[in-house]
């Protein structure tokens, strides 16, 4: 090569490239006191660019910017992470919980083989407890009844059963949402005038 | 079991965010709020703009990171908005992108002694104190006297490493485009510097 090098192949040798193209400008670098002090230059400035340090914002950065974000975090992720934060770290402590949980498995399941066993006394006890709920409503219902529609009302709706004490309710609530909306247009009233 | 944050790559850790969860979004942050934070610093020359702007681009990325797309780089996209962000912000301030010296348009010794300005005045603020400190270094005042498009190539290329080819998608520049800019910011660089080394 009988002539110095161009920038861009000053460059080419800079970024480190390779091939065939290469190998005759590191030979004139080799041979050319001014190309390679030339060279030599420019891997100075790339050095002293390459260490440049980055700098840190404030302290405060991230929990600003985490305060903007709209993090949407599905139920399950959620869970999921809530049994990680729980989950022993050691194998030791993951061995016991395993076994813990295990045993208090065992304890469901066999509490629950038991009810499955039991269940016509369960089904007879639970019918019976309902049967007494029943009462309770009805009669507080009647009580209601008594108190606003007098005593022949209340004593239609005990021998309607069910289907009368339905209908009674619902006029109940008729009525109370008549006497609220009357009660809210005479409130209102001086307010128009 | 907790997650290993840190030691996943940026692609997991941006599904994990994607997922919902938080400490991924901490975890990018963390990753990458110094080299966002110091490109924006050394575009726009001041510390509060530099992390306002920081902080609108995670907040752009972290809230669109469905749009990510896991077969680029996470870095490469954050760096795209980072300098959208930033260039969006000169354009609209039109900030004159002066170096210490003076700008680099300036004709005549008047006009660049009318464009530079003191980093050292004596009635600096505690933060412009800073920044003539972090930014003071004759690289660094050699860095603000390029073009910001120059600036943004060779700032990619040496301060953070990335190939050609990576800053041509960032900047969405053609390559042969941040191959000559990358060359006159050199050029450039060496240019303002030669007369510390000799």
């Amino acid at each position: 090569m009988d002539r110095h090098l161009l920038p861009e192949e000053i460059d080419q040798l800079l970024d480190g490239e390779v091939g065939f193209g290469t190998a005759p400008l590191k030979a004139h670098v080799r041979a050319c006191p001014n190309c390679s002090a030339e060279l030599e230059s420019a891997r100075v400035l790339v050095r002293e660019l390459e260490h440049l340090p980055h700098f840190t914002p404030s302290l405060e950065f991230a929990n600003r910017v985490m305060a903007q974000v709209h993090v949407f975090v599905p139920w399950h992720v959620a869970l999921l992470d809530m049994v990680r934060a729980w989950a022993p770290r050691s194998r030791a402590g993951r061995t016991m919980a395993w076994a813990w949980a295990g045993s208090i498995a065992l304890v469901f399941s066999v509490a629950a083989v038991f009810v499955l066993t039991q269940m016509d006394t369960i089904i007879f006890a639970a019918g019976i407890g309902l049967e007494r709920v029943r009462e309770l409503g009805m009669g507080a219902l009647a009580d209601v009844t008594t108190l606003v529609f007098g005593n022949t009302a209340a004593h239609a709706v005990t021998q309607a059963g069910s289907a009368g004490a339905a209908l009674a309710l619902v006029i109940l609530l008729v009525a109370a949402a008549l006497a609220a909306r009357g009660l809210h247009a005479v409130v209102a009233l001086p307010r128009r005038r | 079991m907790p997650l290993d944050l840190p030691n996943l790559p940026d692609a997991d850790v941006a599904a994990l965010a994607r997922q919902g969860r938080e400490s991924a979004y901490r975890e990018l942050v963390r990753r990458y709020e110094r080299p966002v934070f110091s490109l924006i610093y050394r575009m726009v020359h001041d510390r509060e703009t530099a992390e306002d702007l920081a902080q609108d681009t995670f907040i752009k990325v972290l809230n669109h990171i469905d749009r990510y797309l896991p077969e680029f780089k996470f870095s490469s996209w954050l760096f795209k908005i980072a300098n959208n962000v930033t260039i969006d912000f000169l354009r609209k301030r039109q900030l004159k992108t002066v170096s210490i010296e003076g700008s680099p348009h300036a004709t005549t010794r008047a006009d660049a002694e009318a464009t530079s300005f003191d980093v050292r005045s004596m009635d600096e603020s505690p933060l412009e104190e800073i920044e003539s400190r972090e930014l003071g270094s004759a690289i660094e005042r050699a860095i603000a006297g390029l073009r910001p498009e120059y600036r943004a190539c060779i700032l990619l290329r040496h301060v953070e490493g990335r190939s050609y080819e990576e800053i041509a998608a960032t900047l969405d520049l053609p390559l042969g485009t941040v191959k000559t800019y990358i060359h006159r910011a050199r050029h450039a660089l060496r240019d303002s510097l030669g007369h510390l080394r000799e």
